[in-house]
Parts: C-alpha cells; sequence; structure tokens
C-alpha cells in the first residue's frame, strides 16, 4: 500500500504548479548552458583562428596603415583646404572678382563725365575770349585817361594865374600866357566826336566781356566742383588684395604632399637589413617577407581579423608543411595573380568556395584590397590564408609599404628567436606578435566576456532563487492546512521538513536534468545548423559547463526554498491554524 | 486511562494573564464517552490541548496510561498522538490533491493491506462506500467531515478528540458525524471525548462536563 503523500502523488497531483516552476527552472539551466557553451566556443574559436601564431613570430611595421600614412597625407591636405579657402575669398565677392567688375565699370563712369569736360573746355574757351576782348576794350580807355592827367596839371596852371593875379592885379601879363597856353591846352585835352564815339564803343564793349568773363568763370567753377566729385569715385576704387603671402602656402603645401606621397611609396625603412640580419638568428628555420593582409571573420565574441600571408610561391609549400596543412581544393595563389587560398573553416565562415572572390570589395572590413578570387582550400589542423607577395606589393602601395616578416623559429627556439629578434629589432619601428601575446590578448578578451558571464549567473542564480523561492513560499501558504493538519495529528517536524525537502529537490533535479537534456539537444541542433557551417568550434558534452556552472542555479534555488519554508515549518503552530476559521 | 490533575494554562497577553484552564482535575476511564460543554472562550479547547499534548500546561499533570506527559519529550508526545490519539476538528482538513480514500490513510499508521481494507470499511460505513476516489472539492462539507472521523478513526485510536466537530455542520448531519464516533466507542476502538455548543449530540454520552472560565462545574 503506497503512501499518500509520497512524492510521487504530490507531483502528479499538482502537476500544474510544479511544472511551471521546474519549466522556469529549466530554461534557466538552458540559458546558462548556452551562453557558457557560446563563450567556450568563442575561446575556442579564437584559438583556432590565430593558431597560425603557435608555430610563427610575425614582425610588422609598428605604425598602423592609417596612423602612418593618414597623418602626413591629411596634414597637406588641410593645409591645401586652408589655402583653398584663401583662394575662395580672393576669388569671392570683395575679391579680384568684384575688383574686376569696379574697373570694367570705369569706362562708363568716365564717358559720364564727359559732357562736365566738355562744358568746361567751352566755358574756359569763352573766358579767354572774353578776357582778350577785354584787353582790346581798354587801349581806348588807357588814352582817355592821359587826358585826365593832362587835365590835372591844367588845374595847377590855373591855380598859379589866380594866385599871380592877387599879387598884381595890374598886370595882365600872366593872364594873357596863360590864356594863350589854355586855348592850345583845351584844343588837345577835349575828345573829337570820333574819338568819344570810339570810346563809347570801347566802354560798352568792355562791360559786356566783362560779364562774359565772370560768367565763364563762374561756369568753370561750377563744372570744375561737378569733375573733381565725379573724379573722387574713380579714385575709389578697391585695392586689389595682395597674392604672395596666398600663394606661398599654396605651393608648400603641394610640395609636403609630394613628400608624404613619396614616402608612402618606400617600404619601411630597416626591414631589409632586419630580414638580412633575422635569418642568422640560431635556431630560425624560416624568414620570409610578408604583405600581409586580413579578413574579416565572426568569431561569436565579435568580428576579428584573419591574418593572411603574403609571401613567395615558395613560401607557401614551406608553411603548409610547416603546419601539416595541405590543398584539399584547387591549388595555392599563382606568382603576381590577385589569388588567395584559405583554409576550408574560414572559407565556410565567409561562404566562398573555389572560384568565389574576397577583399574590400566584398567585404568592406577586409584589409585585403580590391577583390581576390579563391583559388585553393586548405586543409589540416591550422586555419591558414595565403596570397602572393609580388601581386600585394607590386600593385599597392600600402601593402608595398607595410610588408613585414614571418620568422619561423626551430622547434623548442621561439623564445630564443623572439628576444633575439627583438635586440634587432631595438627601437626601430617593428614589433613582434607571437602566441604569448596572442593568447594573452584573446583570453584577457574572452575574461571580460567571462567575467559578464559569470555575473549574469549570479544575478540568474538569485533572481531565480528569490522567484521560485517565493513561489514555492506561496504553495507552502496554500498548504498550510495540510501542514497544520499533519502536525496536530502527530507527523514529526522533522519529518515534514524532510517530505518538503525531499519534494523541492525533486522539483530541482527534474528541472536541471530537464534544463541540461534541452540545452544539449539545442547545442547538437545550433552546432549543426550554424556553428560548423560558419567555421566556429563547439564542444557540446562539455561536462564542465553541463554540470558545474549549472548547478549552483538549483542548489540556490533548493537552499533558499528549503531555508525559508524549513523555517516556517519548524515555527509552525497547528494551534493556530486550527483554531483560524477561514 | 487519561487523567488530569490540578491542571491549569495561563495566557500572558501584555500584562494580564487570562487563566483558560484552571486546576482541572479529571478522569476519562477506557472506552468512555465524555461531552465538554461550556460557554465560548470558557477552556474547552484549552483543556482538550492540554489533555492531547498539543500544549504544554502551565500548572499540574496530565498522564496517558500512567506515563506522565511531563516525561515525554516532543517527539514522545507526537508519537503518542501520531499512533494512540484520533483528532476531529470544526474543520475537515482535508489534503485537497489527495482522494478520500487516500485522506483516510493520512492518519494510517502502517500502510498495509489490511489498513486500507480498514479504510475501506470505515468509509463504506460513513456511507462514502461509493467516493472513495472523490477529491475534497467533489465532496459535500459533511461528506467532508466524515472523511475526517474515518481519518481520525483508521489507526484505531485510544483516544478521539474531538472538537466541536458538527459545528459547520446542520444538525443532521451533526447527528451522524457523532453517531459514526460514538459507534466506533461502542464497537470497543476507544474512549471519546468530544466538545460541543449542542447537548443534544451528547445523548449517548457517559459524562456531560460543564465548563466556565476554565473550571470544570458538575453537570
Ligand atoms: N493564543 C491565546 N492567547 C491568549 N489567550 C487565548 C489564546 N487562546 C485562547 N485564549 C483565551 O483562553 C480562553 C479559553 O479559550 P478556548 O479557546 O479554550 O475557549 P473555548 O471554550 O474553546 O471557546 P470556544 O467555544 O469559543 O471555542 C479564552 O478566554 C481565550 O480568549
Ligand atoms: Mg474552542
Amino acid at each position: 500500500m503506497t503512501n499518500p503523500l509520497s512524492l510521487w502523488n504530490f507531483y502528479f497531483r499538482n502537476k500544474r504548479k510544479v511544472l511551471p516552476v521546474i519549466g522556469i527552472l529549466a530554461l534557466a539551466i538552458l540559458g546558462v548552458v548556452v551562453t557558457d557553451s557560446l563563450l567556450a566556443s568563442a575561446r575556442e574559436t579564437a584559438y583556432a583562428t590565430f593558431g597560425s601564431y603557435q608555430k610563427l613570430i610575425l614582425v610588422a611595421p609598428r605604425a598602423t596603415r592609417d596612423q602612418d600614412l593618414a597623418n602626413p597625407l591629411q596634414d597637406s591636405l588641410t593645409r591645401l583646404h586652408d589655402v583653398q579657402l584663401q583662394v575662395d575669398t580672393l576669388d569671392g565677392p570683395g575679391g579680384i572678382t568684384s575688383y574686376y567688375n569696379a574697373v570694367v565699370a570705369l569706362p562708363a563712369q568716365v564717358r559720364a563725365q564727359l559732357p562736365a569736360v566738355q562744358r568746361l573746355q567751352v566755358d574756359s574757351a569763352n573766358a579767354r575770349y572774353y578776357a582778350g576782348r577785354l584787353r582790346g576794350d581798354l587801349v581806348p580807355l588807357g588814352d582817355l585817361i592821359v587826358r585826365v592827367q593832362r587835365l590835372q596839371s591844367e588845374q595847377q596852371a590855373f591855380n598859379q594865374l589866380v594866385t599871380q593875379l592877387t599879387q598884381n592885379p595890374n598886370d595882365p601879363r600872366p593872364l594873357i600866357t596863360y590864356l594863350q597856353q589854355h586855348q592850345t591846352f583845351l584844343r588837345s585835352v577835349l575828345p573829337d566826336s570820333a574819338q568819344l564815339g570810339r570810346l563809347q564803343l570801347a566802354v560798352t564793349s568792355a562791360s559786356a566781356d566783362a560779364n562774359g568773363l565772370q560768367q565763364s568763370l563762374q561756369a568753370m567753377n561750377r563744372d570744375t566742383a561737378n569733375l573733381n566729385s565725379a573724379g573722387q569715385n574713380v579714385a575709389n576704387l578697391p585695392l586689389p588684395p595682395s597674392p604672395s603671402a596666398t600663394i606661398d602656402q599654396f605651393r608648400s603645401a603641394l610640395d609636403r604632399l609630394t613628400a608624404s606621397l613619396g614616402s608612402i611609396e618606400q617600404p619601411q625603412p630597416g626591414l631589409d637589413k632586419l630580414l638580412a640580419d633575422s635569418a642568422h638568428i640560431p635556431g630560425t628555420a624560416l624568414v620570409k617577407r610578408d604583405a600581409y593582409s586580413n579578413l574579416d571573420i565572426n568569431l561569436l565574441a565579435g568580428n576579428a581579423q584573419f591574418d593572411l600571408y603574403g609571401i613567395d610561391q615558395p613560401g607557401m609549400t614551406q608553411l603548409l608543411t610547416l603546419y601539416g596543412d595541405r590543398v584539399v581544393a584547387g591549388r595555392l595563389p599563382r606568382q603576381n595573380a590577385s589569388e588567395i587560398a584559405v583554409s576550408e573553416e574560414i572559407a565556410r565562415a565567409r561562404h566562398v568556395s573555389v572560384g568565389s572572390k574576397l577583399g574590400n570589395n566584398v567585404d568592406e572590413l577586409d584589409r585585403l584590397p580590391d577583390a581576390f578570387t579563391v583559388v585553393g582550400i586548405i586543409g589540416g589542423p591550422t586555419r591558414l590564408g595565403v596570397i602572393p607577395l609580388d601581386y600585394m606589393t607590386e600593385h599597392y602601395l600600402f601593402e608595398r609599404r607595410y610588408q613585414g616578416l614571418i620568422v619561423i623559429p626551430q622547434a623548442g627556439h621561439a623564445q630564443t628567436v623572439h628576444d633575439e629578434l627583438q635586440r634587432l629589432v631595438g627601437d626601430q619601428a617593428f614589433r613582434l606578435f607571437d602566441w604569448p601575446y596572442i593568447k594573452a590578448k584573446i583570453d584577457s578578451l574572452i575574461a571580460n566576456l567571462d567575467s559578464i558571464n559569470r555575473f549574469l549567473i549570479l544575478l540568474v542564480t538569485l533572481v531565480l532563487s528569490l522567484v521560485v523561492g517565493l513561489l514555492n513560499n506561496l504553495f507552502f501558504r496554500q498548504r498550510m492546512n495540510e501542514f497544520g493538519l499533519l502536525a496536530a495529528v502527530g507527523y514529526s517536524r522533522w519529518g515534514l521538513i524532510r517530505r518538503v525537502a525531499l519534494e523541492s529537490f525533486g522539483v530541482t533535479l527534474a528541472a536541471w536534468l530537464l534544463g541540461v537534456g534541452i540545452a544539449v539537444a539545442v547545442l547538437s541542433w545550433f552546432n549543426t545548423v550554424f556553428m560548423v557551417p560558419h567555421g566556429l568550434l563547439m564542444n557540446v558534452f562539455d561536462w564542465n559547463v553541463l554540470a558545474l556552472h549549472t548547478l549552483p542555479i538549483p542548489l540556490m534555488v533548493f537552499l533558499f526554498g528549503m531555508g525559508t519554508v524549513g523555517w516556517q515549518l519548524l515555527r509552525l503552530d497547528p494551534i493556530s491554524i486550527i483554531e483560524r476559521r477561514d | 486511562m487519561l487523567s488530569a490533575k490540578d491542571l491549569a494554562l495561563d495566557y500572558r497577553t501584555g500584562g494580564s494573564v487570562a487563566h483558560a484552564v484552571d486546576t482541572v482535575s479529571l478522569n476519562v476511564g477506557r472506552g468512555s464517552f465524555v461531552g465538554l460543554v461550556g460557554p465560548s472562550g470558557s477552556g474547552k479547547s484549552s483543556l482538550m490541548y492540554l489533555l492531547s499534548g498539543l500544549k504544554r500546561p502551565s500548572r499540574g499533570a496530565v498522564s496517558f496510561e500512567d506515563r506522565d506527559y511531563a516525561n515525554l519529550s516532543g517527539a514522545g508526545l507526537m508519537r503518542l498522538r501520531r499512533r494512540r490519539f484520533g483528532f476531529v476538528f470544526q474543520q475537515h482538513f482535508l489534503v485537497n490533491y489527495l482522494s478520500a480514500f487516500e485522506n483516510v490513510m493520512v492518519g494510517a499508521v502502517e500502510r498495509d493491506h489490511d489498513t486500507a481494507a480498514y479504510a475501506q470499511a470505515l468509509l463504506h460505513r460513513v456511507g462514502l462506500g461509493d467516493k472513495l476516489l472523490k477529491r475534497p472539492y467533489q465532496l459535500s462539507i459533511g461528506e467532508r467531515q466524515r472523511v475526517a472521523v474515518a481519518r481520525a478513526l483508521v489507526h484505531r485510536p485510544a483516544v478521539v478528540f474531538a472538537d466541536e466537530p458538527t459545528a459547520s455542520l446542520d444538525q443532521a448531519t451533526g447527528h451522524e458525524v457523532v453517531n459514526l464516533l460514538a459507534d466506533y466507542r461502542r464497537s470497543g476502538g476507544g474512549s471519546l471525548l468530544v466538545v460541543t455548543h449542542d447537548p443534544a449530540m451528547l445523548s449517548d454520552a457517559d459524562r456531560v462536563l460543564q465548563m466556565r472560565d476554565g473550571r470544570l462545574m458538575a453537570a
């Protein structure tokens, strides 16, 4: 005979309350497993993507393309732009154009002044005419003046006669002399009618001429004032801008541009010597020029740059041999051809096959310029991508400038070769990338995500504990009567607690199994439909993830739920329940 | 068999002390039916809790079959209630996700075939032979209380404590429920201690005790 208070009865009869709780917990566990697995997958995929660094050291020019190229070019271009602005203002409103317009308008202005000038000419001609006439007019008047002077001396002679006659009244001789003299004098002094007519004419004409002269002079004054004010506009023409400073700046900006363009065409200084020297480092297997480039690929944790090696044809074969890789479809890129061969995982991630194109024209996040034809697919343990060195350096300025080296140490010599290379590089503008460096970068990137993930798991665990714990409490309150009665009729307190604990344990265990089960199913499905086709790595049965990382949720939920319910059960007073009247 | 001596229970609330049970001495013989009546608040329930070991007394002593409760641990008292006592309360307190039969089996100490058969027989006897598998919410209130009575009897307790078992029932149904208990006593099952407001329920009782202000009065 079964116990009516068995777990099975409880679960089976309370499906509607138990299943949602199991569902919530299972979903949370599913979520934890999925995020955890994706994170682990991101790390593994990142390791695999940069796996080639495990056997080589990349010597790259220190400056990035952008910094090294953009700065001088940009500086020159900024200057050019400044000059351009100045030239614009030179030519624009207030500049040469308006000056030109003013000069063009000048003839019209001068032409407008012409009538006034002509009038001035006429007026001054008139004035000269009147002045000449006036001089002529004055000649007859001069004769009149002489006669008036004579009349004045006659007055003196008369005064002398009066004096003599007063002194000697009886002497008639002075009077006779005076009268004789006076007759001739009068004859000489008085003009004849002809003379008088001429004189009158002269005066009339002189007066008319003076009048004419005066009017002419007034007209000239007026004309001159007019012309002067008009002439001032002409003198007010804008001063043409001084051109020399602008043009000097323009020429120096052009010179700088030429210089920066010239410097870009050369490889990083010191590369050739480094190539020669590093070949002599003991423990070095191979040194190759490398016009490296890269492809943009998705790593789950974000996009990453997959490094391509731009090396010569023998180098490609050597590289494949070194990593134990081989060409599984197509062939390696030919000399001086716009061709590329990549590992199958990368090809999958980029959805390309033999004959497809890769490069900046296809995906603008690719550093690989233009579009390269995929001619080969590489298979094997290490992901590789190769492009021809000669094509890169002969067709692309940047790649010629930014070539570096790959240095492949013999097994066990990685550290010594790295140190020696570092010494050779000294303070030249090169830097070394090797596996310890790359791995540390990946780890720190993942570590950030990892701590976010841990925080999320913690949060989910806490929130779920609270939610499920509260639900538990709610159910428990609904079952107060049940527990009150059981306690009253003699069921032991610890027995009741054990029963609730078993119930909770059963629920959380079921939820955990369900969650992990669904998670494995979902991950397997996701792995086949997404991860593998995209060249991403995932371990579906990572027991570390499946078991360890998911356990805190059911554990916390169980402990929290049991803590609160157990506490209430311990304090449960059956009498208070029995006496309660609902 | 069940005896109390100078039993007292005080409730301290704030500064005041309520003497819920005040110096009660009492003997319930084997197979006897004792009724307990009295006004509300007179201490009937309190006395029952003391006698059944649900509460420890403030003063005085209770013993069952010559075992003093004072010498029993909490667990000991629990075992006593579980094995030797049966309880019927005003409410049925059935577990709502269990059938009538399963609810009766909750009271069983041994869960063997005999007990199961006995549980079924009890349900037949209370008139629920055709409702063994019904859930409490599918039963009438009177039927539920009858299931509760069967649950109180299934482990053949030596004493059945019933605190106002008929209070939520009409008089006829109440009578049926009390008769079920009386039948159990008559068939030699054990003693009955029934608290009620309705003296009519106690027609079969050997003794009816009257309580007032925590004290027992002669009826
Ligand atoms: N938990 C408690 N705290 C304080 N006083 C209490 C408590 N329980 C009961 N009392 C008091 O003890 C006295 C007896 O109560 P009890 O419940 O035993 O009476 P009763 O006779 O069963 O009444 P009723 O017929 O209403 O059930 C009452 O005065 C009551 O107020
Ligand atoms: Mg009462």
